[in-house]
């Protein structure tokens, strides 16, 4: 491997024959160039050719994506939607909150007829959703929780206490032994490492 | 950033905290944070200064003009405040975001430091009822990390100290009138005495104390402040009460009490360090933003 | 030219420099460490700082996002105090707004604004002191300042003015130099491509003339800004 080398933006990295670019790259006429001041990365990943990218120290901004898994927190619902501010994509935070909307369809992927987004998401509670489109003109990005990974996975009782899940679709309060409707996601073990 | 948002868990931290007199950066109740001054940072004024604490930061200018006196007061020149709260500190200041906090801060700033007391109004009198200096203190706010009004009062204090007024010389003209000459020479100036200047020391009030020099989060976690102005002589020109909640006269007391008290301590250190600066003369080595 | 004679038979202007002499160019980086990009910029005596924001969710109406790429968002201000004679006001005016305008599509063209869709950046400059060629200096400390926010950028923009006095093209006006009341062309423009992201001219100057003073900008700024972002 060669030594890490700087480049600023629109710095000429390579041939398209040489490399295969990855992030922080862009492709004109047949060669590569960098998009970003930072250093230069080849990486051997198997392929015929390395993929070339340019990364920089500080981790840059993200923007939630589609496929992206994200945690949101719901702001408020009605009977055809809830409203979620997105804060995390993947396990990387957000310096600013992204307005998201998780429709009734999509809160669970079997029975969606039945589903009221009452029983499923209150305000406050955390949600771990999967971000399905960005979205059209009039709304936000749009998510969805029709898996069994994705729901809630925080949420507090009318009490006011952090509630146990029971069942993917109930939660009960510590305090109270109320139980609370919810989707409850099921948390997976890489996803409880805090 | 303006304000922040804390969460119901940090907030019993920072308020533990102060109760125990420590603070979330380690600091006691009644420390400043790290501060910055640098003068004569601007040529195109007649005096200006940089203070940086914490990450707050900002620049302060002063132009001098001269003008009409006002009517009441003829013999004495007067100071403009405008404080211009930049889309650079946060993107809520864009347009005309930064409108309402900038004329709340310039309003204290002119009750602060617009009177006999703080400044020898009549040194910047020209001639009575025809001619005055009129300073235009101009404040521009570049990032904003809370206790803007003690950044902004040193600010200001430190390019008063700095501003150089050109020397003018009143002669009559053939016909009778007067006619005033700008001395040439960038030495031959006036300077201002800024000895009673004062100083604002902004007060938190979190949980049962109260703090000097509060960040964003402690400040969203207090209920209202406490702004007083204190000269190096201990004495307190203005008080004022800012925020939502309420105070009761005990804690004001106490807390203009402490105000007086780190007030006064805070002068010394910034004369200091104001002539200190000031003696290196041309030798001193510029940095700005450089730095 | 009435009253000042801007470049004398030696070949040096009014502030000693040669013609295709820039003025002393001081940058730094990430000046501020709230907003997500920043830079500090001197050059000469005209004093500009630029900060970024971004990419973030559009502020504001929402029929402004644009859902295939970035919104940018300028705003160009002048320090009250940024002049000889006090401005009453720091933005607002039309020069700020039409300002802003040139900085807003000078950026679009370098950002690659389809990587953020349905975001906005924000891109905030402010001239301290004002000493000629406000307009290039913004876009260089812009340039930092997206560069510093690590936001992908086809190439660096960069910026210069030019005059021209009896044929001769003269780099980097400074304020006397503006007022002189010669024709005086503003350029950004990406280097590596040698694509040409703004170009305005004020007062009339001969057709042959302009390539000729293109040709000296391209070259001067182009081992300039160079030199400063590998800093």
């Amino acid at each position: 491997m060669s030594p890490m080398k700087l480049c600023v933006p629109g710095d000429k990295l390579c041939s398209t024959e040489d490399c295969i670019p990855g992030t922080g790259v862009y492709l004109r006429h047949g060669y590569i160039y960098s998009s970003l001041a930072g250093y230069v990365l080849r990486k051997n990943e198997g392929e015929e050719l390395p993929v070339i990218s340019v990364v920089r120290e500080t981790e840059t901004q993200l923007l939630p994506d589609v496929g992206a898994i994200v945690t949101c927190k719901v702001t408020s619902i009605n009977p055809r939607f809830a409203k979620v501010h997105i804060l995390y994509v993947g396990s990387t935070p957000l310096k600013d909150r992204f307005r998201g909307t998780i429709r009734k369809e999509d809160v669970r992927a079997t029975e969606k007829d039945k589903v009221e987004t009452y029983k499923s998401f209150r305000p406050g509670d955390i949600v771990l959703a999967k971000v399905i489109s960005l979205g059209d003109v009039q709304s936000n990005y749009l998510l969805t929780t029709a898996e069994n990974e994705l729901g809630v996975v925080v949420a507090h009782s009318e009490a006011g206490a952090q509630m146990v899940p029971i069942s993917w679709c109930e939660m009960q309060c510590p305090r109270t032994h109320a139980k609370e409707f919810r989707k409850v996601a099921r948390v997976q073990p890489e996803y409880l490492q805090a | 950033m303006a304000t922040v948002q804390v969460s119901e868990a940090e907030k019993v931290y920072i308020l533990h905290g102060i109760r125990d007199d420590l603070r979330v950066d380690g600091r006691s109740c009644e420390d400043y944070r790290h501060m910055e001054i640098e003068t004569d940072v601007v040529s195109n004024t007649d005096g200006s200064a940089k203070v940086t604490l914490g990450h707050t930061v900002v620049l302060v200018g002063i132009k001098a003009e001269i003008g009409k006196p006002r009517p009441m007061v003829p013999d004495e020149g007067y100071l403009e405040f405008f404080v211009d709260c930049s889309a650079n500190a946060t993107p809520e200041f864009e347009g005309r975001g930064g409108e309402e906090l900038g004329t709340e801060l310039s309003n204290t700033l002119y009750k602060v430091f617009n009177n006999k007391r703080s400044l020898d109004m009549k040194s910047l009198c020209i001639s009575p009822g025809e001619h005055c200096w009129l300073l235009y203190v101009d404040v521009l706010l570049l990032q904003c990390d809370g206790n803007l009004y003690d950044a902004i009062s040193i600010a200001v204090k430190a390019a008063l100290f700095n501003t150089k007024i050109p020397r003018v010389h009143i002669s009559a003209d053939d016909e009778g009138g007067k006619e005033i000459e700008l001395s040439d020479d960038p030495y031959d100036c006036v300077r201002i005495n800024v000895e009673n200047v004062p100083c604002i020391v902004t007060l938190c009030k979190v949980g049962h104390r109260h703090v000097v020099d509060a960040t964003l989060q402690e400040k969203a976690c207090s209920v209202a402040s406490l702004i007083i102005s204190v000269t190096h002589k201990g004495t307190v020109t203005c008080v004022r009460k800012v925020g939502g909640g309420s105070l009761d006269p005990e804690s004001i007391f106490e807390m203009t009490e402490a105000g007086k008290r780190v007030g006064k301590a805070l002068h010394a250190p910034l004369m200091k360090l104001l002539q200190q600066e000031e003696s290196l003369g041309k030798k001193r080595q510029k940095v700005g933003f450089l730095g | 030219m009435a009253g000042l004679e801007l470049l004398s038979d030696q070949g040096y202007r009014l502030d000693g420099r040669k013609a295709t002499e820039l003025r002393k160019v001081q940058a730094r980086m990430g000046v501020f460490s709230q907003a997500d990009g920043s830079a500090y910029i001197e050059q000469g005596n005209t004093k500009a700082l630029a900060v970024v924001y971004g990419p973030h969710e559009v502020r504001g109406s929402r029929s402004r996002t644009l859902h295939d790429r970035a919104v940018i968002n300028c705003q160009y201000s002048m320090a009250t105090f940024s002049t000889a004679e006090r401005k009453r006001r720091p933005h607002g005016d039309r020069k700020s707004a039409e300002m802003s305008l040139h900085l807003k599509q000078t950026f679009e063209a370098a950002v690659m604004t389809q990587l953020y869709p349905r975001s906005q950046i924000d891109i905030y400059v402010k001239i301290l002191q004002s000493d000629g060629g406000n307009y290039s200096v913004c876009v260089n400390a812009a340039t930092l300042a997206v560069i510093d926010a690590g936001i992908p950028m086809r190439d660096y923009v960069c910026a210069c003015t030019v005059g021209f006095v009896d044929e001769t093209p003269l780099a980097d006006l400074c304020y006397a130099e503006e007022g002189g009341g010669g024709s005086s062309l503003a350029l950004a423009l990406l280097p590596r491509g040698g694509q040409i992201a703004l170009l305005q001219m004020d007062a009339m100057t001969a057709c042959k003339g302009v390539s000729k003073v293109l040709d000296e900008v391209v070259r001067q700024h182009l081992q300039d800004v160079s030199v400063l972002t590998r800093e």
